[in-house]
């Protein structure tokens, strides 16, 4: 397997290290020894504080008043003081857990225990602040707050590898050499300094070869872990936002642990080996999820979730392939909505006795998208950059504004102006009636499950077209496009052919998702399809979307679509500030990580300057072509 | 060594996937029992951020009042209220997942809200085949209770929704009566928002103004959000009308009526309950003197709890703005409590056992036959589930006040 | 009555407004090439500094000779604070990033700074009273107030200090050195962090002379005016030639102009009866600025920039 991350200059032995390596110590002068006792220690300290009861009312979200069974924010607090356990042991050489940490098990213990503490932490101060006093605690929060503490000093203390301490001593003298010195230059060139420290090294040990089908085990596994974590995610009731940040929290410095550990690299290389796999065991647990749910609210909340993220997903070949930056996508989920309102037999409907099937309903509707795609796209897209910025957002708005005026008294009678088409019937395949609730094998499986599973169908097409229109050569010709629009064209490609398909393709992949959405809704009405606003869908969320999730790949989008669902679903404890939190949450993710939450390889290498432009994507260049062929 | 890590990893993480989700349905089964099993939820569903949330925070501290009053004077003994305020963001999709969310809770027996027409299309279907009652304090779209047409054949299309607000035939004709024969005004000027309560009323005061004889100088529409109507009201300066209808919310009428005012043009303007608010005159000053509006109900100062509720939510320092629907809230909220109350007494004063299945049934009917005087003046409900309150009361801007002109009761 | 000339002057005013505004995206895109979707908001801070200015500030019954230029320094005061801070912690860090980044950022900023002001600023939930200049002249047949001549006034006065500062001074040739090419202007000793400080001043500084016209116009203010106003502003900047500052203006005013004609002779046309007033404006406004990019695809004054898509 090719080294991905590889830089050209140093191989980077071991040897060459243990040279440079001044001191085996971490940041806090402890023994190694004891430092990984205490870490180890306070891991399981903080597990076990979750067993006591922290506060003695259950007014606080997930009631932690029990002893010997945790609840709520604590489970939250087990997860994590179980990882740092984990990375401990794994510091002591335990064998079996050697591959838990093959880029060295320091990091990871440093930002779990981190993570607990934040978790814990936050829990304790929630007690205190929202049941008004220290008094709301009970031994139990005070054990859990002084474990984590103990595990965050354990793990300061343990020896860092050479190579993070001296990469860290250099970010932090670079710092302040290039910007000089004063109480806010140090403390920035701090937070570098433990940047680095808690970095994940540029070597990693290659795996050893294990079978394939161990690393399909390996896939799956993942993927159902992913599809426990996201479920419980979900799940949070809206009126426990405070778990819902610690789930987050935990999350987060999780994941960060994992990468800094190394195994989100491999994970990835497993999964780039399996890709068709792979992607078969995503929609597996996709399709999986909605048996997972006794409640059919949150098959809705998933349904909403998938219409958003396969639109996102369209758009992401407009904006991450193509590079065409389109501020109006949304009004192309509306022309599949409202042409599939039109023709589904709803009797506000202008052709109320036209009931099409929902095959049809979904071809004309992704017709009618692909249609104004086209009436759009042909004289806007000899246009370059921003001034598309300004004419797609122009075109949302005329088509909000149309759709809105054409009640017959400000317009032509088309969409019944701001009332909208209600009514909408269910949607029946072969006397499957999406809008009852069915029982498959034991399973209750709501209106919004049908429809949620549906969905899942449409989502797996969507992505099918995606991956193979970004893998052919009109997704090549896209992003030389992107790259390069002159040197593309020289090169023979037909910038504006080649555009125009990107932008056709997007429209109808989106009008697509908009005939379900509207069979889930019951209505179409205009609201929702503008500019900007303060739910999903719209053509800023949508773009939000893709940037934050990662443009050009196929989980970003999706993930980015799930996380902007989510948050101000589950922000509602902030009541009216939750939009501020939400705002500043967008600043905050751009300012640490503009290439959005999982980068497209290229475009990390861009963004992470490496000196040497356009680098060629290496991934595809692995030692196990045999393998790939066979697994997909 | 590599396999054998591999399939630790893959237990550690299925063994921590399926605690996690252990750990969802253990708070699902737990809330049941911590001492609170006589508590009801009464929902809310309204935008409490962004665009709408003043209007909708009135609707969510309406229902606060309307259960804190029930807890305190227990008017359903053994039995607690609480309110959920979910926010929809004026979004259809949002407001149907609260929907989802309210009717699969297990301890909720009802929904104020919400606020638009439009996210009320979405959400109907949801509360009708949970069988649970849904009252919107403001929509006032005629056909989400009597259907496409029901100019000619009404027909309720869905049993469990109700409504406190009248319908816009109510206010929409009201108006055109007093604007015609009260203040004898024969070329009125319509212009509406383009959003369903707006347009419908002026499309209905278009219709009653002409059919008793006035003229309609002319019409126009505007967007929510447009801010300068320099324009329009040259138009309406043209036109020579003698009064402007606008169908609509005070944050266009009220700018609407000082560029009016400010442009020489010094013909009142007329509106709906949507601009019946204070803030209507806080921001339009002077221009809105004589400006007027039409309101269900009769005035609030005629009746003390009327005033009793104004003058709680100003002293429990609530935000938002009370005065478009917070009353109209309170007494929809106060219908599903005396439904309940019904159906316990009903039950021999025991809070029925299954209350997914057997109460919220009984809700509904409870609430079809309420009947009782509210703060807005009479609740009871018609066969379509439209409030039987058919008082109207005329207000006028009088020295920076509104001051009721005219009370009356339409049958159009 | 001939309305046609009050409709030119009701466009013209509404113009110069979007003008004043558009001034504000159009320079920091002709330095940075970075849309600032949040200047709307930049614009509606600077319309509660200097309601701040009036209502906390000044004392009751001052007189408005002596209010609007305190309530123009208060306003520019925080327009221009709020626009070189976010310049300097939201944009200044993704110089490099992904050109979408800051795109994504200033939808956060935007969301973020109306909702400081609406939690925050004192009975901003609601639309909020401005004192407004509301006597009224007659010029044959048109009807304008004193808010009205305030905001012609305003806007020539900025404009042409714009223009001779840009043209004049030593900080605005180093404008246009940066603009023309930033890594020349940089290895020629010109301070590019410094002049794109400066951008984003005087763009805060228009923005907050526009606000305080609206305010003075409108008589009232709330935190959403920017939202709609900033969009129209970004159109007015493109309709010109981004990054051209008499583009900007000219932008603005054909843009009103066409918005006011829209609404009110479109309907006029027979078979369009149905397509005109306020309600569709927006909708002709686009078309037109389509038009226009068509014919000419950098704008009414924009120069043909060669490869800076």
């Amino acid at each position: 397997m090719t080294e991905t991350t590889k830089t050209p200059d140093t191989p980077g032995t071991p040897s060459a290290d243990a040279v440079i390596a001044p001191d085996r110590q971490g940041l806090i002068p402890l023994p190694a020894a004891a430092a990984r006792a205490l870490t180890l220690v306070g891991g399981i300290a903080t597990v076990a504080s979750t067993f006591l009861a922290w506060t003695w009312t259950a007014d606080f979200p997930g009631d932690l008043t029990v002893y010997g069974y945790p609840g709520g924010l604590q489970w939250l607090t087990l997860v994590g003081g179980a990882l740092v356990a984990l990375f401990a042991l794994a510091g002591y050489g335990v064998r079996g857990l050697g591959w838990l940490a093959p880029a060295g098990p320091t990091g990871p213990a440093v930002l779990t225990a981190l993570g607990a503490l934040g978790v814990t932490w936050y829990t304790v101060i929630a007690i205190a602040v929202e049941l008004g006093g220290l008094v709301n605690l009970e031994p139990g929060g005070y054990v859990a707050a002084v474990a984590s503490l103990t595990t965050v000093i354990g793990a300061f203390g343990l020896p860092a590898g050479a190579d993070e301490t001296r990469r860290a001593k250099e970010a932090f003298t670079a710092y302040l050499k290039a910007h000089g010195r004063s109480r806010l230059r140090l403390a920035i060139a701090g937070v570098k300094f433990l940047n680095a420290y808690i970095g994940k090294p540029d070597h990693i040990a290659a795996p050893q070869t294990v079978p394939g089908w161990l690393q399909r085990l390996a896939v799956t596994a993942v993927t159902m872990a992913g599809l426990g974590i996201f479920s419980y995610g979900i799940d949070i009731p809206s009126e426990e936002g405070e778990t819902f940040i610690g789930y987050l929290v935990v999350i987060v410095f999780a994941v960060w642990a994992l990468h800094t550990a190394g195994l989100l690299d491999r994970f990835s290389r497993l999964v780039a080996a399996h890709r068709g796999f792979a992607l078969a065991m995503g929609f597996v647990a996709a399709i999986l999820f909605p048996f997972t749910q006794t409640d059919d609210h949150y098959a809705n909340i998933g349904v909403n979730i998938l219409i958003f993220g396969t639109v996102a997903l369209g758009l992401n070949i407009v904006v991450g392939l193509a590079g065409l930056l389109d501020l109006g996508y949304v009004a192309f989920l509306g022309v599949g909505a409202y042409t599939a309102a039109l023709v589904s037999g709803s009797e506000f409907s202008k052709f109320s006795g036209v009931q099409f099937p929902f095959w049809a309903a979904a071809l004309t509707g992704a017709a009618a998208s692909l249609v104004f795609g086209v009436l759009i796209g042909a004289p806007t897209l000899r246009l370059r950059g921003d001034y598309l910025a300004i004419v797609t957002l122009g075109f949302g708005e005329i088509f909000r504004i149309a759709v809105n005026n054409m009640d017959g008294v400000s317009g032509p009678d088309i969409t019944n102006g701001p009332n909208g088409i209600p009514s909408i019937p269910d949607l029946s395949f072969f006397g499957f009636n999406f809008g009852t609730a069915h029982d498959l094998g034991g399973f209750t499986i709501g209106r919004f499950a049908n429809y949620y599973l549906l969905m899942v169908l449409i989502m797996a097409i969507v992505v099918l077209v995606y991956t193979r229109a970004a893998d052919s050569r009109i997704g090549r010709s896209w992003i030389a496009i992107r790259e390069d629009e002159t040197a593309a064209t020289a090169m023979g490609i037909n910038g504006f052919r080649v555009k125009l398909i990107a932008f056709a393709l997007g429209a109808t992949l989106a009008g697509l998702a908009g005939t379900v959405s509207a069979h889930v809704t019951y209505s179409v009405v205009p609201n929702p399809y503008q500019f900007a606003g303060a739910a999903p869908p719209n053509s800023a969320f949508l773009l939000a979307a893709v940037v934050l999730g990662g443009m050009g790949t196929v989980a970003g989008p999706l993930l980015g679509a799930a996380l902007l669902y989510l948050l101000p679903e589950k922000l509602v404890f902030l009541q009216d500030k939750s939009l501020l939190a939400f705002g500043v949450a967008l600043i905050l993710l751009m300012r640490f990580r503009p290439e959005g939450i999982i980068a497209n390889r290229r475009r990390q290498l861009e963004f992470h300057e490496t000196g040497q432009l356009d680098v060629p994507q290496q991934t595809t260049l692995t030692d196990e072509p045999a393998v790939t062929k066979a697994g997909a | 060594m590599r396999q054998r890590s591999l399939v630790i990893l893959t237990s550690v993480l299925t063994t921590g996937a399926l605690t996690l989700t252990a750990c969802g349905s253990r708070d699902n089964g737990k809330s049941g029992d911590s001492g609170s099993g006589n508590t009801l939820t009464i929902g809310v569903d309204a935008p409490l951020s962004g665009e709408n949330s003043t209007t909708g925070l009135g609707i969510q501290y309406g229902v606060q009042i309307a259960v804190d009053d029930a807890n305190k004077n227990n008017w359903v003994p053994g039995v607690k209220f609480k309110v959920n305020a979910l926010d929809d963001k004026a979004q259809p999709a949002t407001g149907q997942s609260n929907a989802t969310s309210l009717v699969g809770d297990d301890k909720t027996i009802g929904a104020v809200g919400p606020l638009n027409s439009g996210v009320a299309q979405s959400m109907q279907q949801v509360f009708t085949s949970a069988n649970m009652v849904e009252i919107s304090p403001s929509n006032t779209n005629p056909e989400l209770t009597q259907g496409k047409n029901w100019q000619t054949s009404k027909k309720r299309p869905f049993k469990t929704y109700f409504r406190t607000a009248t319908t816009d035939a109510l206010q929409g004709g009201f108006a055109a009566t007093y604007a015609y024969n009260g203040l004898k005004k024969k070329k009125a000027f319509v212009v509406d928002d383009k959003q369903t309560y707006g347009a419908g009323l002026a499309k209905i005061f278009n219709a009653s103004f002409s059919k008793l004889g006035g003229k309609i100088a002319g019409t126009d529409h505007v967007n929510t959000g447009d801010k300068d109507f320099s324009s329009l009201v040259t138009r309406i300066k043209k036109s020579g009308a003698d009064i402007l209808y606008y169908g609509g919310q005070y944050d266009e009428s009220s700018l609407i009526t000082k560029q009016l005012k400010d442009a020489g043009v010094k013909i009142p303007l007329f509106g709906g309950d949507g601009m019946f608010a204070s803030t209507y005159i806080e921001t339009a000053g002077k221009a809105s003197e004589g400006d007027l509006a039409t309101s269900v109900g009769v005035p609030a100062d005629t009746l003390p709890a009327a005033k009793q509720f104004i003058q709680t939510y100003k002293s429990k320092g609530y935000k938002g703005d009370y005065a478009a629907y917070g009353a109209y809230a309170y007494d929809a909220a106060t219908a599903i409590i005396k439904a309940v109350k019904a159906a316990v007494d009903a039950n021999g004063g025991k809070l029925p056992s299954d209350i997914k299945n057997g109460l919220r049934a009984k809700v509904v009917d409870g609430v079809q036959k309420a009947n009782f005087e509210g703060i807005t003046g009479k609740v009871s409900f018609d066969q379509y589930g439209d409030t039987q309150n058919k008082q109207l009361t005329v207000y006028q801007v009088e020295n920076g006040k509104w001051k009721a002109v005219k009370t009356g009761t339409f049958n159009g | 009555m001939n309305t046609l000339p009050q409709q030119l002057a009701n466009g013209l005013l509404l113009g110069s407004m979007y003008g004043l505004i558009a001034i504000g995206y159009t320079m920091v895109y002709g330095i940075v090439q970075l849309i600032n979707f949040a200047h709307g908001e930049i614009f509606m801070t600077g319309a509660f500094g200097a309601l701040t200015v009036y209502f906390y500030i000044l004392p009751g019954g001052t007189s408005m000779w002596a209010a609007v230029p305190l309530m123009l320094v208060g306003g520019g005061i925080v327009a221009i604070l709020v626009a070189v801070g976010a310049e300097r912690f939201a944009y200044r860090p993704l110089r490099q990033a992904p050109r979408l980044a800051p795109l994504i950022t200033a939808i956060g900023l935007s969301l973020a700074l109306q909702e400081v002001v609406r939690n925050f600023y004192p009975g901003a939930d609601k639309a909020r009273a401005f004192p407004s200049l509301d006597t009224t002249h007659d010029l044959g047949s048109v009807t304008i107030k004193d808010a009205d001549i305030f905001l012609i006034v305003a806007a020539a006065v900025c404009m042409s200090a714009l223009a001779w500062f840009v043209r004049k001074s030593r900080t605005g040739r180093a404008m246009q050195a940066t603009a023309q090419d930033p890594d020349t202007a940089q290895l020629m000793g010109i301070d590019t962090n410094r002049i794109i400080v400066v951008a984003f001043a005087i763009g805060g500084f228009f923005a907050a002379v526009a606000a305080v016209s609206y305010g003075l116009k409108y008589g009232n203010i709330d935190y959403r005016m920017g939202f709609l106003m900033g969009l129209k502003a970004f159109t007015a900047a493109v309709l010109g030639g981004i990054g051209n500052i008499y583009g900007a203006m000219l932008g603005g005013l054909v843009l009103g102009i066409a918005e006011t004609m829209a609404a009110t002779y479109i309907n006029n046309i027979p078979g369009m009866q149905q397509l005109g007033g306020q309600s569709w404006a927006n909708v002709w406004a686009f078309c037109l600025l389509i038009l226009v990019l068509l014919l000419r695809p950098q704008g009414l004054l924009g120069e043909r920039v060669a490869d800076r898509a």
